[in-house]
Formats: C-alpha cells, sequence, structure tokens
C-alpha cells in the first residue's frame, strides 16, 4: 500500500460545514474517471456538467491525457495544481479507492463517490468497504456515498451526476437527500415537471462519512431552504436526525420524509411488551409526528406533499373550496378531502351570488361548485370563479379542478387568481400530461398542480398537517 | 447507595432481568409510588419472584385476594417450589381506575424511547400507545395522556371517574429521565400495570421488570 502521509495539506479534518460549502458552491471539480467513451459513468458526467453550464474549473482526470469535452485531461490528481473543492469518483472500484487514497495526501475538501461495489455489494464488497473504511479514518476531506448518484445544485448549474433524471430543475425553496439516487432522480423528475424549485440535491448513498442528519442539519441553516424531502432506508445517526428535523420544523420550515423497508419486522427476542409494542415502524411514526417530520407512505405521495408546501402558503384552518369544470370530479375531491379531516361546507351568500354569474341553472354553485363545462366558452370564467372561492371569508383552502385547456388565457386567467390570494391554492388538472406547454405560468408561480383528486388529497393532507402522514 | 450503582452491582452479578421484587424497590428509590409491603390487614396479593421466570402468572406465582396470614403461607409455598425466588406480600390495590403500561427502551435507530397506554389485560386487547423520545419533559408526557384512544379512557369512559392524570404524566417523565440517564445499562424497563387512581389520589406501580444490557465486553458489537 501506500507510504505514511508525510505531506498532508490539510492536517485537520474538514467539518461538514466547510465541505458542504465547497459541495454546493465549488470553484474547482475534478472527474476521476473523466471519459471520451459513451455509456461509460466518467463520460456521463463529464457531459453533463459541461452541458448544464457549470462556470468553475472543471478538470478531467484520465491516465491517457488528451482532451476529454474540450477540456484537457491530466493524467492524475497529483498532476493537478492548487486546491480541489470536489473530487467525482466515477470509476471501477479499484481505480477509485486509489485514487480516494491519493486525495489524503492532497488539498481536497470533498470527494463525491459514484463508485459501487462496497458494503451494499454483501460479500463480495467486504474487502473494498474494509480498505475504504480505513482510507477514511484519517482523511482531512470528507465523504459523500460512495455508491451515490451523486450531487445537483441548479443555482450554481452543478451537475455532478450520470444520471439525466436530474435536468432543467430551476432553483428555488426545495433540498432533497436520498440515499436512493434511481428514488431521488423519480423524485427530481416530478417536482420538476411541475416547476417546483430546488435548491439541492444529494444522493447520499451508503454514507460511510456523511449521514443524512449532516445533510439535514447543513441544509436547514440555509435560509433559501423551506422544504427538505428525505428518503432514507436506514438512519445510522437517527437521534440527531430528529434533532435537526425539530429544529427546522420549529422554525417553520418543512421535512417530508419517507422511510424505506418499514415492513422489516423487528428482528430482536423481545422481553417485554414494550419491546413489542414499540416496533421499528411505530417509533419511526411517532418520532416523525414528535418532531414535526410529514411520513410519506411513498415517493410519489412526497412529491404530492412537497408540491404542496412549496409554494409557501399557509391555511389558517380546514375549510376547503371546490370549484369544478364536471361534477364528478368535484365530488371524489370533496370525499377525498372529507376523509382526510377537512370540511368542505357551503359557501358565502356573495360568493354564491358572484358565481352565479358565470354557472347555468343546471349547474350548483353551493360547495363543491360545479362549474360545468358552459364556463369552457369564455376562457377567463374559471379564473375568476376560483377568485371569488378564494375570496370567501369561509374558506381557507381553494381547489380548482379542470380537465383539458381550451387556450393560453385559460391559465392566464387560474395564475391571476393564484396571485390574488394569499390562501393556499390547488389545481388539479387531469389533461396536465398532453397540454404541458399551456402551464408555464402556473409552473413559474410554483402552483401546485395535481393531474388527479387523489394526489391534490395528499398534497392537503401535508398543508395541514392533520394526521402528520401522507398517502 | 445511588440507583445507578444499584444498576451497576447488578450487572456486574451477570443479571439480564430483575424480578419485580428489586426492580419495585430501585423505582420507589427514583420516586414511583409502589404497593405497601407485608401489610397487617387487608386483602393482600402474594407473588414469588425470580429472574427466571418474568412472567410470573404463567407459572402459578401470583396470588390474589387472600389475608395477611394466607398470604404468608403461599409465599413460603411458592418460594420452595422455586428455589432462588424472592417472596413479595404487597397490599392489593383496588381503588384504581385504569391500568396503564410505562415502558421504555433504546430504539436502534432513535435511541432512548418511553411509551404509554392502557396496560394490563388491555395491552393484549387493543394495544395502542403514545410513543416519544426519551427523557421526555412535563409538557411531552401530559401531552401523551391527553393523546390519542387512551385519553378517552383516563378522562372516564361514560360517566366513570376520571384518573390522576397528573401523577401518570409525572411518573412517564420520570421513568423516561431516569432510563435516558441509564440507558447504556438498561436495555427496557417496564411498569405493567400502574394502577392509576381516582384524580388528585395518584397511582401505584402494582409490576415492574428491568432489562439489563450485557456488559461492554459481553456485547456482540461493541462501538
Amino acid at each position: 500500500m501506500v507510504e505514511p502521509n508525510t505531506n498532508r495539506v490539510a492536517e485537520h479534518r474538514h467539518s461538514v460545514a466547510e465541505a458542504l460549502d465547497a459541495l454546493f458552491d465549488p470553484s474547482t471539480i475534478a472527474v476521476v474517471g473523466a471519459s471520451r467513451t459513451k455509456g461509460k459513468l466518467g463520460q456521463a458526467v463529464m457531459a453533463l456538467l459541461k452541458s448544464n453550464g457549470y462556470g468553475g474549473t472543471i478538470i478531467p482526470v484520465n491516465p491517457s491525457g488528451g482532451e476529454i469535452e474540450g477540456l484537457a485531461a491530466a493524467r492524475s490528481l497529483e498532476e493537478i495544481e492548487g486546491p480541489i473543492d470536489v473530487v467525482v469518483l466515477a470509476t471501477p472500484v479499484g481505480v477509485a479507492l486509489d485514487a480516494l487514497e491519493t486525495c489524503t495526501r492532497l488539498d481536497v475538501k470533498v470527494v463525491v463517490g459514484v463508485t459501487s461495489g462496497f458494503s451494499e455489494a454483501g460479500d463480495d464488497g467486504h474487502e473494498n468497504e474494509m480498505r475504504l473504511r480505513r482510507i477514511m479514518q484519517d482523511a482531512p476531506f470528507r465523504l459523500v456515498g460512495p455508491n451515490c448518484e451523486g450531487v445537483v445544485r441548479p443555482a450554481s448549474d452543478l451537475q455532478l451526476t450520470f444520471s439525466p433524471m436530474f435536468n432543467g430543475l430551476r432553483p428555488g425553496p426545495v433540498a432533497m437527500i436520498s440515499q436512493s439516487g434511481a428514488l431521488g432522480g423519480l423524485m427530481a423528475l416530478r417536482l420538476g415537471e411541475r416547476g417546483v424549485g430546488i435548491n439541492a440535491i444529494v444522493s447520499s448513498g451508503n454514507e460511510t462519512d456523511l449521514t443524512a442528519a449532516d445533510l439535514l442539519e447543513y441544509l436547514g441553516n440555509d435560509p433559501q431552504i423551506r422544504v427538505v424531502l428525505c428518503y432514507v432506508e436506514e438512519l445510522r445517526d437517527g437521534r440527531r436526525f430528529a434533532e435537526a428535523a425539530r429544529r427546522l420544523t420549529s422554525d417553520g420550515k418543512h421535512v417530508v420524509a419517507i422511510k424505506g423497508g418499514r415492513s422489516r419486522a423487528g428482528s430482536r427476542a423481545v422481553q417485554s411488551h414494550t419491546g413489542a409494542m414499540a416496533g421499528d415502524d411505530r417509533v419511526i411514526s411517532a418520532v416523525f409526528r414528535e418532531t414535526g417530520v410529514i411520513r410519506a407512505r411513498e415517493s410519489v405521495a412526497a412529491v404530492d406533499a412537497v408540491t404542496a408546501l412549496a409554494a409557501g402558503r399557509r391555511p389558517a384552518g380546514n375549510r376547503v373550496g371546490i370549484i369544478s369544470v364536471t361534477g364528478g370530479l368535484g365530488v371524489e375531491m370533496t370525499d377525498l378531502a372529507e376523509s382526510a379531516g377537512f370540511e368542505v361546507p357551503v359557501l358565502d351568500e356573495a360568493t354564491q351570488t358572484a358565481l352565479s354569474r358565470y354557472v347555468p341553472f343546471y349547474g350548483s354553485v353551493s360547495n363543491p361548485v360545479d362549474l360545468t363545462g358552459v364556463v369552457l366558452a369564455n376562457p377567463t370564467y374559471v379564473g375568476r370563479c376560483l377568485e371569488a372561492v378564494a375570496a370567501d371569508p369561509g374558506v381557507d383552502i381553494a381547489i380548482a379542478i379542470i380537465t383539458f385547456v381550451p387556450d393560453q388565457q385559460f391559465i392566464e386567467a387560474l395564475a391571476e387568481a393564484f396571485d390574488s390570494t394569499g390562501k393556499p391554492i390547488l389545481i388539479v388538472w387531469t389533461g396536465a400530461a398532453r397540454s404541458n406547454a399551456s402551464g408555464e405560468a402556473l409552473r413559474e408561480r410554483a402552483v401546485p398542480v395535481y393531474d388527479s383528486p387523489a394526489r391534490a388529497a395528499s398534497g392537503l393532507a401535508a398543508l395541514a398537517a392533520t394526521t402528520g402522514e401522507v398517502a | 447507595m445511588t440507583p445507578r450503582e444499584t444498576l451497576e452491582n447488578w450487572q456486574r452479578a451477570g443479571r439480564k432481568v430483575v424480578h419485580e421484587a428489586d426492580a419495585k424497590d430501585l423505582l420507589q428509590r427514583i420516586g414511583i409510588p409502589v404497593p405497601k409491603r407485608d401489610p397487617a390487614e387487608g386483602r393482600c396479593v402474594a407473588k414469588l419472584c425470580h429472574d427466571d421466570y418474568p412472567h410470573k402468572s404463567d407459572h402459578g406465582l401470583v396470588r390474589l385476594g387472600l389475608s395477611p396470614q394466607e398470604a404468608k403461607q403461599a409465599a413460603a409455598e411458592m418460594a420452595e417450589r422455586f428455589a432462588g425466588g424472592t417472596a413479595l406480600i404487597e397490599e392489593m390495590e383496588e381503588g384504581s381506575v385504569a391500568e396503564w403500561i410505562i415502558g421504555c427502551k433504546r430504539d436502534d435507530t432513535f435511541g432512548p424511547i418511553v411509551l404509554a397506554g392502557p396496560g394490563g389485560i388491555l395491552v393484549e386487547l387493543i394495544d395502542v400507545a403514545e410513543i416519544r423520545l426519551a427523557p421526555a419533559g412535563p409538557q411531552t408526557t401530559e401531552a401523551m395522556v391527553d393523546s390519542g384512544p387512551g385519553a378517552r379512557l383516563l378522562a372516564g369512559l361514560r360517566g366513570a371517574e376520571p384518573a390522576d392524570r397528573g401523577a401518570l404524566a409525572d411518573l412517564i417523565s420520570r421513568i423516561s429521565v431516569f432510563f435516558a440517564e441509564n440507558a447504556d445499562l438498561i436495555s427496557e424497563i417496564e411498569i405493567n400495570p400502574a394502577m392509576v387512581r381516582a384524580d388528585g389520589k395518584g397511582l401505584v406501580a402494582a409490576d415492574a421488570l428491568i432489562v439489563l444490557s450485557p456488559k461492554a465486553d459481553q456485547q456482540e458489537n461493541p462501538t
């Protein structure tokens, strides 16, 4: 192996904050395993970094040198002069470990280990895992991963990942920590489609060094971040995670978490009733509730919850006003809202009068309001009706249900209605997928848009956090 | 000797499950009320406490509704059958309005936690408990006794007398603090049931169990 380190630059271990400051706003990134060969991880990482417009220095590292993505490649990390904020490891595991060992002798702040083949590989990865831990024991830098999909920060045009699932995200108030890269990708893509702005995404992988708790503590201190979405399978320092979550939620921020593996039965023999009654899953639910964490049953429900919370509007109560261009969807939305503990009260008389200017005699102006298809005749009518319902003093949350969009003005009118009030507004747009281009006015305002009443109900539940869980 | 030193002694002696009589001695020292021992009159309960038989009723080691004289006799008989046990004769608690379970354990993910819910036979029947991180302060434990299905029982269902929720909240807080401070020595502690009397009249721990952690050098994965 390697000689004892005598020429180490950083004598101390960087703090989590130092490392993550560098990670999210790096001046220099070295990509170990950068490649010209399509299909290799290092090629994808380089291409995504470049194409997303990252403005700092990118140094491809490849033993054969030459040019990669138009940049001169270093043959090894040692060839690079000066400090390196971030080293990405995107090579097979043996090479990655050699590079990691080299990093201990250089001025590196943080390493992102995309490489797999450690503890997650079971017995086959055991030796690699042992070597990884030995290196990390006295490494001055911090490590994200390994076995992770990387880091994304739209505001820094930073896309340190091999996965295209994170393309085209806009900056905003949501951060995501995911132990699974693929679930992170699924959630990011959906949030992006809905226009929800992202501050940072970290795929934390095996968490050999930096854990979900470290990341939650750090991201929670960022005043720009309003909602943190977490996917966790194993919380290594669960107590610290819970305390960090408690601090965030008592500051008025939100933590939405999915805890994977919830059906696994406890493995230890039970000595007492306490052991049997406080099973793993119940404890997770209880601790999340105690610390203000909204527990989502699965990833799409989590996205629904975050979509509603990211708009940053809090309801004053649990009274919902629903308008719909069709009776059936209004009824379904009402059923779901009521069974989630919300009220769907009869609207104020003044509101009913205002609505009756647009609604024909065979519709309904009570609640849910059945606008009927007639309102589609004028593109601004639905927007006006939404405004009227949102202005009702007996309504805390307004929901507008639409199917297809006849023209652009229709959407603009809904966006204006959103601007007309400070109350939370949710839109159920069942034809959203086919009329995606016209939704920009909603996306740029981060108006929560759902494709079905059930999905909107998850958003509704998160908004009021009535039960502490969303399904 | 402090309660902690007692725990250390037990652990050194290789005890794993600490029987009711010893567990109650310890609980009393941290301010948790237990039934009066060896009463001269009134109805009594006789038990034989043994580390190897924590589930006493399964082995016929609990006798209820005895006179003090009968209790002594019953205790002597049981002691003969199970060598190494400790006989316990206590006043039978008959004025309670609710039976509650209060337990603490170390959760693999979140560390020390405390739970409280309907106890006694209700544990098997409805199995609902409020769970919080330990230590839990008085505000938290007051919320625990006011939350969930158990809260309705404590408030007095259909005209029943309301239970002493203040005393129960105090017990939960006390035991959670004690457990969290000694969670390196104790892996579980449980009172089941605590007999909660009507409001203002307090409660007593009718049964208790302490499960000790193995000594550090005997643990499978010392960290």
